[in-house]
C-alpha cells in the first residue's frame, strides 16, 4: 500500500532529514512509525502526501509513484489518505456533522451520499448525541473522533495519524487507539506516527523508529524503545 | 455539475451570512474604494463639459473691408466653410453688427447716437471645431480678398487652452490614483477575508479539494461583493447628484454643472466591471499563496 525506495530527503541549507528509507506497509496494516522529535517522521508523512518532495528515491501509495503525479492530480491522491492531526483541525464555526460533511462536500460528492454517510460514520465513532455540537463544547477525545470521522467518511484506503494522541490523556488516548484499531480491522491501512510510548507497547503492532532520519528498527511485533 | 453550481451558491450564501462582519467590512471598503473613484469620474465629465463649453465659446472674428464686392463676400464664406476644421459660419451684415452694438450699450445712448450704422463692419464669425486650430485658420483667412482683419483671442485664448490642458492631464492622473488606491484596497479586502479562513482553506486541501473547488466560492464572494459594493457606491453617487449637483445648478444657470442620469449608470457598470475583475482577479491572487502544495 505504502511503499519507498531509498528515500533520502535533504532541506535547504544541507539538512538531512531522511536517509535512505526503505520500507513497505502492506494493504490492512497496522503500523506505528516512532522516533524522537526531529527524526523525520513529520517528513515522511508529509511525502506521502506529497507536501513534500523526496529529494531521492521514490515513493508508492496505492500502487503509484507519486513522484510521477502532477500537481493537479495530487488533490485525488490525497482522497486515498484520511489524516488525522494532534491538534484536530476541526473547523470552530461548524458543528460536528458540518465539520465531517465538509470533506464530503469539498470533493464534491453529491447530497444524497452526504446525508447517509456523515450520520454513519459519526455513529462509529460513538458521537450520535453530538451531531449538532460545535467543536469547543466538545473533549479533546470527542474532537479527535470527530477528526477521525472526517478523514474516514470518504472510505480512504489509508488512515494516516501524526500524534493523535498527543494532546489527550492516557486513557481517552486508549479508547482513540482502539478505534483506530477497529477502523484497522475494517480494512484500513493505517500509519501511526507517535513518540507515546504506552500507546506503541500496548497494541503490540508493528513499529518503524527512525533516528535521525535513519531507519533504525523495523519490528514486527514492537514496543517503543529497546530498554 | 448542477449539484457543484449548489454546493458553490450555498457556500457562498452561508459564507457571507457567517462572516456577516468580514462582509460588511470587504463590501463597505469596497463601495468605499468604488465611491472615491466614482466621484473622480463624474467630477471628470462636470469639468470636462466645463472645460469644452469654454472652448466652445472661441470664436474667430472675420471682419470684413467696405469695399468688398458681394463676390468676395461669399467666396470668402464658402471658402470658410469648406475648411475641415470649421464646425459653422456665421455671417454679420453691418446692420446687425450696429444693432447688436446698441443692444450692447442700450443703458449709455450717448455712445451709440454718435455712431454711424455703417462705422461698424460686416463680419463673419466662426466657430471651429477644435480650438486648438484657430491660429491656422485665421493665418489663411488674413489676406483674402475682401478680408479686412482675422481676429481671434490670441494671448488669452492660448492661456485658456493651456489651462484646459491641465486640468485633463491632472484629471486623468486622479483617475489612475483613485483606480490604483482601489485595487490595492480591495485586493487588501480579498487578502484579510482569505487570510481569516486560512484553516479552512488548509483542510479543505487535506481532504483533497481541488483548487477550483477551494477558489470558486472565494470568487463567488468577491464578486457579490463588489457587485453590492458598486451599487452602494453609484447610489451614493447618484443621491450626490440629485441633492448636491442638480440643486447646484439651479443656482449656478452659467456653468454646466449637471451629469446625467445615463452617466450614472453607464459609471455603475463600469465600477461593476472593475469591482469583479479586481474581486475575480485580487481573489485568484490572494488564493495562490495558500494553494501551494
Amino acid at each position: 500500500m505504502i511503499r519507498l525506495e531509498n528515500v533520502s530527503k535533504v532541506y535547504k541549507g544541507s539538512v538531512v532529514a531522511l536517509r535512505d528509507i526503505s520500507t513497505d506497509i502492506q494493504k490492512e496494516e497496522f503500523v506505528f512509525l516512532v522516533g524522537s522529535s526531529g527524526s523525520g517522521k513529520s517528513t515522511f508523512i508529509k511525502m506521502l502526501l506529497k507536501e513534500e518532495e523526496p529529494s531521492e528515491g521514490t515513493i508508492y501509495v496505492a500502487g503509484k509513484d507519486i513522484g510521477q503525479l502532477p500537481r493537479w492530480r495530487v488533490p485525488y491522491l490525497r482522497r486515498n489518505i484520511g489524516c488525522v492531526f494532534q491538534d484536530f483541525k476541526l473547523l470552530a464555526n461548524k458543528t460536528v456533522r458540518e465539520n465531517v460533511a465538509f470533506a464530503l462536500e469539498v470533493i464534491g460528492r453529491p447530497k444524497n451520499i452526504i446525508s447517509q454517510r456523515v450520520p454513519a460514520i459519526i455513529e462509529l465513532v460513538g458521537l450520535t448525541d453530538k451531531l449538532n455540537s460545535m467543536p469547543h463544547e466538545l473533549s479533546g477525545g470527542e474532537q479527535q473522533r470527530v477528526c477521525i470521522a472526517r478523514a474516514m467518511v470518504n472510505r480512504p484506503p489509508i488512515l494516516l495519524a501524526d500524534e493523535p494522541t498527543g494532546n489527550l490523556d492516557p486513557s481517552t488516548s486508549a479508547d482513540i487507539m482502539n478505534l483506530l484499531e477497529r477502523l484497522n480491522e475494517s480494512g484500513t491501512t493505517v500509519l501511526i506516527a507517535t513518540h507515546d510510548h504506552a500507546v506503541v507497547d500496548r497494541s503490540r503492532k508493528r513499529v518503524i523508529e527512525l533516528d535521525g532520519g535513519k531507519l533504525v528498527r523495523d519490528q514486527v511485533r514492537g514496543v517503543y524503545g529497546i530498554g | 455539475m448542477a449539484l457543484r453550481v449548489n454546493y458553490f451558491v450555498d457556500e457562498t450564501v452561508s459564507n457571507l451570512r457567517r462572516n456577516v462582519l468580514l462582509t460588511l467590512a470587504a463590501v463597505s471598503t469596497v463601495s468605499i474604494s468604488l465611491l472615491l473613484l466614482g466621484v473622480v469620474m463624474v467630477g471628470g465629465e462636470v469639468l470636462t463639459k466645463m472645460v469644452s463649453s469654454w472652448e466652445g465659446k472661441v470664436e474667430l472674428n472675420v471682419f470684413l473691408r467696405d469695399e468688398a464686392t458681394p463676390e468676395e463676400v461669399k467666396a470668402l464664406g464658402s471658402q470658410a466653410n469648406g475648411m475641415p476644421e470649421v464646425e459653422k459660419v456665421f455671417f454679420e451684415s453691418k446692420e446687425q453688427a450696429f444693432e447688436e452694438y446698441k443692444r450692447m450699450f442700450k443703458d449709455s445712448p450717448a455712445i451709440t447716437e454718435n455712431v454711424d450704422p455703417n462705422a461698424l463692419p460686416a463680419s463673419y464669425r466662426i466657430k471651429l471645431k477644435d480650438p486648438n486650430s484657430a491660429e491656422a485658420v485665421a493665418s489663411r483667412l488674413q489676406g483674402q480678398p475682401g478680408v479686412d482683419e482675422v481676429q481671434f483671442g490670441g494671448e488669452a485664448m492660448k492661456r485658456l487652452l493651456k489651462f484646459t490642458g491641465v486640468v485633463r492631464t491632472i484629471l486623468v492622473i486622479a483617475i489612475i490614483l483613485t483606480l490604483g488606491a482601489a485595487i490595492l484596497l480591495i485586493a487588501n479586502t480579498i487578502r484579510l477575508g482569505i487570510y481569516a479562513r486560512r484553516k479552512e482553506i488548509g483542510i479543505m486541501k487535506l481532504v483533497g479539494a481541488t483548487n477550483w473547488f477551494i477558489r470558486v466560492p472565494f470568487i463567488f464572494e468577491g464578486t457579490v461583493q463588489a457587485a453590492l459594493g458598486a451599487l452602494l457606491a453609484s447610489a451614493l453617487i447618484y443621491a450626490g447628484k440629485v441633492f448636491g449637483l442638480d440643486r447646484m445648478q439651479d443656482a449656478i444657470l452659467f456653468l454646466p454643472l449637471t451629469v446625467s442620469s445615463g452617466s450614472i449608470i453607464r459609471m455603475f457598470f463600469t465600477l461593476l466591471a472593475i469591482g469583479i475583475v479586481i474581486g475575480v482577479f485580487g481573489s485568484s491572487l490572494a488564493l495562490r499563496r495558500f494553494l501551494e502544495v
